[in-house]
């Protein structure tokens, strides 16, 4: 294989300690709740007790009343002021109901913003939020997508049905079925978990009316769209609208793209002409920050005597309640291209059916598509038993080697530069796979349950349409500091550390000379957000181009200066000599001084100043693959599932820092882990949520993590560096794996697991259910 | 999430505390480790005109043993309380209930007069002063009164406090030789969905002299298994089938079921658990035997 | 509702104010004094990113009133700064560990291992999990956080012996 541009210089690849660190860790970081502008307002909101209900009047007559209110808004006050749009990236055909700021006459979920309170300070907006009376009328809703369609009651009457979205398929593929040596059928389902980033949703929204200028800082994973939305909103002009990140507590998806309470902000600050603050609570960010992951799935998968997979069939639902972000909030489409996977299938029939409910409408959580992962790979170990052969055999059998590349799947996505066998077979050793089968019969001879899950994936880097560009600015200044500037918008992700390592080996400078800024719309190029496992591919793309065109003026500077042509130069040590002499050197000082301060003694063909700028473009179809593996212990007494051991190897191409690579993965496997054994977000029969507070809905904590172990494989990608993203696949791989480990450990009782939660309820009613058959 | 306005009192004397109570009535809430009662007032599931916040009251912090009595005062921290040499010797089964409860930032404000005055059925504390026939000490402007354990806890949250009543002391006598506290939490820290507090002594010749039993995050308070206890009375340790003991002790229990578990879940794991602790308090008390034995 | 003074120590400078009782000690600390380090989470004491020093014993900061701190001394984040600057040796091996990402959880963190170590000098890593579980993280999956504990422990027996 090709290995195009790979750069392994200083500090790409190096485990490079962050720069963001030292603030941070002294408690000097700057997120929204930290920053405070003069005259800012705070914000509350009057939610919907109930999950559906016609709404109508709204009296706030006593809350404008109590102290230190300054306003108190419904749908009416913003009616003249708010357009509808939609999400760039989504545009305006995608068939979604128009997200509304707040409610209009009905409400549609329990927690559906009805009323934004304005006063000066939190305390007094809450206190004024209980004022506020209204005329509601509780309807009967609608929850499950298994009966949404037929239930007789529409969740936004404006679309005429409860059908969000949805996949036809062309017809199965009879023949396959009808000849396979085995045909294996189930159900499997995925509950609803969220996203749940320490940081909730927080804006400062400020409107100068005498200006013309609405400036926003937000908790955000794109800056940049924030601006283009805010601005259509208002039917502004978006270099009117300025939107500043500092730094963000997490996103995972659910800041990528403007939420319903954030329009309200934005409206009640440019009604008002004052700043008005809204620092999302814990109980709004489960209640209403947006969900996910709620869908379930017939398969069918057709095999020959051997167990070569001839043919799946997949009946797809999901559960996308009201008001999701962006769009309709289905994944169908992403659950269909990846079906497939990392395996050679030559049919696949996919049908999908989205379908509004009376609940929190979803947003995109770290892999919104990743049901194709959980689904298959549990299929895969289903198929596996029933036709008595191994989990790891049927996928050796089936997985997509070197020698099938290049390989279009039957859903027709490009697979080259991918490595989905090596990481199996890595993965299978480092987590000790045969000598595991042994240990776990030797355990079930003494009544104890081990078992051991596999979970292999392909990963699309989302670098499709607009997402597949940034920009960077290098700046150095007249006494040679370097500056680099980019439309990213880095939470968690490293990026400040990441981007200046790919540019000092191309600087021949240290990373932490740079200084970093990212997030500001008035100085920072337009990029897509951070999110979709891209950055290493799209941001490092562009820092590299930006990189190697400040290295070449610089040197031409140098040449000037030094009179010596540019190509016997270069950068090291934060200066330009001569290749091989150290001891001729211009400091990156000298050199800004001589390309900014006189100016008109520079040649003709140099341009004064350091200044350049850049912009990738990256491949539509990037590839990224893993393969998870878990051992667990479950205790058959109170279905308590203790994990032994996580092996994640991972193939996203070159590294640009391990550590980070790493930490992605990590955070990724937690959420999984807490996904499939301790997170549901539950409403009970009339769509009242029940799971509101950390007592309720569970996270993982250090007790329930264990330690991850790594292992690498390396398939550059052909792209600058080879780079290929990582972000989303530890939440990818994880729920399979562990959801295996614990149907394989109760494989023996004839216990059936299709899917989760898997709480310790569940999976003792799993083994009560075996074992009264 | 901020909490709606209250008044507030400070007062450095239990009397202080208890004239305020007098004077609020049930407009009042008394305000111990804070711990379980903030999270409500934030989430404005309750609001109270007045918090007598009980912090200032040095007169409520202590342990004191002496006559196979301990006292421990209503604002003794469960961090004090898991690191207290006494306790640890006198009533260990206190002891070995304080690292299940929460975190130890959770304990280093959190007490055990709120923890028995909160009454979470999930509770570890509640379980171990009704397992031990604990007294708690109540007292009023109207006067003082002592209540068993066993009275004490009537439901959910509820306990025959009055609300111008304040916690002021938990008494445990005697000093079972084997104990064990086992529970099933979601993680490490959380309120149980089934728990088990168990004491026992054995006479000299290895026969159960007494079997304590108190089960807790399985109904809406502590119970303490009566009958299973007095099945095994007399019975030699080493005929004893705990697996048994742990079915007959959740025999009668109405279990409740909620969000994290049915009924049918929490008594088959109470049961486990019961079982489980059974053999574990045996164990420790026929060690103590043959080392008491050893050293005469 | 009546207001009350309050005199504290906070990072060893005395202060005094005026709060009404409602006020929780993380709201005074940030919105008051302007200390931001110390993050809201929850505010419902579960994730721990609120965690301060109250006369050196680590409490969540968003389940105490400013008003119940009368006299108390109070260590943030922000305290932990050694007096030339820097880091702690705490927060040296976070860094070091790559035991942050976005960084939100991080002060309370920093926080609770300090108050940890200064309790249990020599954990194993089953204690030191056990005292980690008080906060909540949702970027690093613990791994780093563990090292950074282990690491600590390992820098400070080093200390003591050589």
């Amino acid at each position: 294989m090709a290995e195009p541009g790979a750069t392994a210089g200083r500090y790409v690849g190096a485990r490079v300690q962050r720069l963001e660190d030292p603030r941070l860790l002294a408690g000097r970081g700057r997120y929204i709740d930290d920053h405070t502008v003069p005259g800012m307002l705070h914000a509350a909101f009057v939610r919907s007790p109930v999950a559906r209900g016609a709404l109508g009047g709204v009296d706030v007559a006593a809350a404008q009343a109590m102290a230190g209110v300054a306003a108190v808004f419904t749908m009416d006050d913003f009616r003249d002021i708010f357009r509808p749009t939609f999400s760039t990236i989504t545009g305006p055909s995608v068939g979604a109901p128009p997200l509304r700021p707040l409610a209009d006459g009905d409400v549609r979920f329990t927690g559906d913003p009805i009323a934004i309170v304005v006063a000066e300070s939190r305390y007094l907006a809450e206190d004024a939020a209980e004022a506020v009376d209204m005329d509601l009328e509780p309807l009967e809703p609608v929850l499950d997508s298994e009966t949404g369609l037929d239930a007789g009651i529409l969740v936004h009457p404006e679309t005429g049905s409860n059908l969000a979205a949805q996949i036809s398929s062309p017809a199965d593929d009879e023949r396959a079925f009808a000849s396979a040596a085995h045909v294996v059928t189930e159900t499997v389902s995925q509950h609803r978990y969220v996203a749940v980033p320490m940081e909730g949703r927080g804006l400062v929204a400020s409107w100068e009316p005498g200006r013309g200028e609405l400036t926003i800082w937000a908790a955000t994973q794109a800056p940049h769209e924030m601006r283009s939305y805010c601005a259509r909103m208002l039917g502004l002009p978006e270099h009117r609208v300025r939107v500043v990140m500092g730094d963000v507590g997490g996103g995972f998806g659910q800041k990528m793209f403007v939420t319903r309470e954030e329009m309200a902000v934005v409206l009640a600050s440019y009604r008002l002409g004052r700043p008005v603050r809204w620092i999302e609570d814990r109980a709004e960010n489960l209640l209403a920050g947006g969900h996910a992951r709620q869908e379930q799935a017939t398969i069918s998968m057709a095999t020959d005597a051997s167990g070569h997979l001839l043919a799946a069939r997949v009946r797809h639902l999901e559960n996308v309640g009201a008001y999701s972000v962006p769009g309709t909030g289905s994944v169908g489409g992403g659950v269909a291209a990846f079906f497939p996977g990392p395996y050679r299938l030559p049919s696949l029939s996919f049908t999908n059916q989205a379908v509004y409910t009376n609940t929190c409408g979803r947003c995109a959580y770290r892999g919104p598509w990743l049901f194709e992962t959980v689904a298959r790979e549990q299929m895969m170990d289903i198929v596996a038993r029933a036709i008595g052969m191994d989990p790891l055999s049927l996928r050796r059998l089936n997985v997509i080697t070197d020698g099938d590349l290049p390989y279009t799947s039957v859903t027709g996505m490009p697979y080259e530069r991918i490595s989905p066998a090596q990481t199996l077979e890595q993965a299978a050793e480092l987590i000790g796979y045969d000598s595991f089968r042994r240990s776990q019969a030797v355990a079930r001879a003494e009544g104890r349950y081990l078992g051991i899950g596999l979970s292999l994936y392909v990963e699309p880097i989302q670098t499709r349409g607009l997402l597949g560009s940034e920009g960077a600015i290098l700046r150095v200044d007249p006494t040679g500091e370097i500056t680099l500037i980019m439309g990213t918008a880095s939470h968690g992700q490293s990026l400040e550390t990441t981007m200046a390592q790919v540019v000092a080996d191309v600087l021949g400078c240290d990373p932490a000379s740079i200084v970093f800024i990212q997030g500001d719309t008035a100085v920072a190029p337009w990029g897509p957000g951070t999110g979709g496992s891209k950055s290493a591919v799209v941001a490092a793309g562009a820092a590299q181009l930006a990189a190697e065109r400040m290295r070449d003026k610089m040197l031409q500077v140098a040449g000037y200066v030094l009179e010596i042509a540019p190509g016997d130069l270069e950068l090291s040590g934060g200066s330009a000599h001569v290749r091989g002499d150290p001891e001729a050197r211009l400091s990156f000082g000298q050199l800004a001084e001589a390309a900014y301060l006189n100016p008109a003694a520079l040649p003709a063909d140099i341009e004064p100043g350091l200044l350049v700028s850049a912009r990738s473009v990256a491949p539509p179809v990037v590839l990224a693959n893993a393969c998870h593996a878990c051992t667990v212990e479950v205790d058959v007494h109170t279905g308590l599932v203790t994990i032994l051991r996580y092996v994640v190897s991972e193939d996203c191409g070159p590294m640009i820092n391990p550590m980070v690579v790493e930490g992605q993965i990590a955070g990724g496997v937690a959420q999984g882990i807490g996904g499939v054994l301790l997170e549901h977000m539950v409403y009970d029969a009339d769509g009242n949520p029940l799971t509101t507070t950390f007592m309720d809905y569970l996270l993982p904590t250090a007790c329930e993590v264990p330690d991850v172990e790594y292992g690498h494989v390396v398939t550059p990608a052909n792209t600058p560096g080879g780079f290929k993203g990582v972000g989303e696949g530890g939440a990818i791989g994880s729920p399979p794996a562990v959801i295996n480990a614990v149907a394989d450990a109760l494989a023996p009782l004839g216990a059936r697991i299709t899917g989760t939660p898997l709480g310790p309820a569940q999976v003792l009613a799993a083994v009560a259910a075996a074992t009264s058959r | 999430m901020k909490a709606a306005p209250f008044e507030y009192h400070a007062p450095e004397t239990p009397d202080e505390a208890l004239d305020l109570l007098a004077e609020f009535g049930d407009e009042a809430k008394v305000l111990a480790g804070g711990q379980s009662l903030v999270p409500v007032l934030a989430l404005r599931l309750a609001r109270f005109e007045h918090l007598v916040d009980l912090n200032r009251i040095p007169a409520l912090r202590y342990v004191q043993a002496g006559n196979g009595v301990t006292r421990i005062g209503a604002m003794t921290t469960h961090a004090t309380i898991g690191g207290n040499a006494e306790i640890r010797r006198r009533v260990p089964l206190l002891a070995e209930a304080t690292p299940h409860i929460g975190h130890f930032q959770i304990r280093n404000r959190g007490t055990i007069g709120g923890s028995l005055s909160h009454a979470d059925p999930g509770a570890e504390y509640p379980a171990v002063a009704l397992a031990l026939d604990a007294e708690i000490i109540l007292a009023s402007a109207r006067g003082t009164r002592t209540v068993a354990a066993a009275e004490f806890f009537t439901g959910t949250f509820t306990t025959v406090a009055e609300p111008d009543e304040v916690l002021m002391e938990v008494r445990f006598t005697g000093r079972p030789q084997g104990c064990a506290v086992l529970e099933l939490a979601r993680r490490h820290g959380d309120f149980a969905l089934a728990g088990v507090a168990c004491a026992v002594e054995l006479d000299s010749a290895d026969r159960i002299q007494s079997l304590r039993l108190a089960l807790f995050g399985v109904s809406s308070t502590p119970v303490r298994a009566t009958a299973a206890e007095q099945a095994v009375s007399g019975i030699a340790a080493g005929e004893l089938d705990p697996a048994e003991v742990g079915r007959a002790a959740l025999a009668g229990v109405s279990c409740v079921s909620d969000l994290h578990a049915d009924a049918s879940y929490r008594e088959r794991v109470a049961a486990h658990l019961t079982g489980q602790a059974v053999r574990q308090a045996l164990q420790q008390a026929r060690q103590q035997s043959l080392e008491e034995a050893r050293h005469g | 509702m009546a207001e009350h003074q309050l005199e504290v120590t906070v990072n060893g400078q005395p202060v005094t104010a005026t709060v009404e009782p409602r006020l929780t000690l993380a709201d005074f600390l940030r919105d008051r004094l302007r200390l931001t380090g110390t993050h809201l989470g929850c505010e419902h004491g579960v994730c721990g990113a609120c965690t301060v020093l109250a006369d050196g014993a680590a409490i969540r900061s968003c389940l105490v009133f400013a008003v119940q701190m009368q006299g108390a001394a109070i260590t943030t984040v922000e305290g932990l700064t050694p007096d030339d600057g820097g880091l702690s040796d705490v927060q040296e091996a976070f860094r070091a560990e790559h035991g942050l990402q976005c960084g939100f959880c991080t002060p309370g963190f920093v926080v609770s291992v300090t108050a940890f170590l200064a309790e249990h000098p020599e954990p194993s890593t089953d204690e030191i999990r056990d005292g980690l579980s008080g906060n909540l993280c949702r970027c690093t999956g613990y791994q780093g956080i563990v090292r950074a504990v282990q690491a600590a422990v390992l820098a400070r027996r080093e200390a003591r012996v050589g």
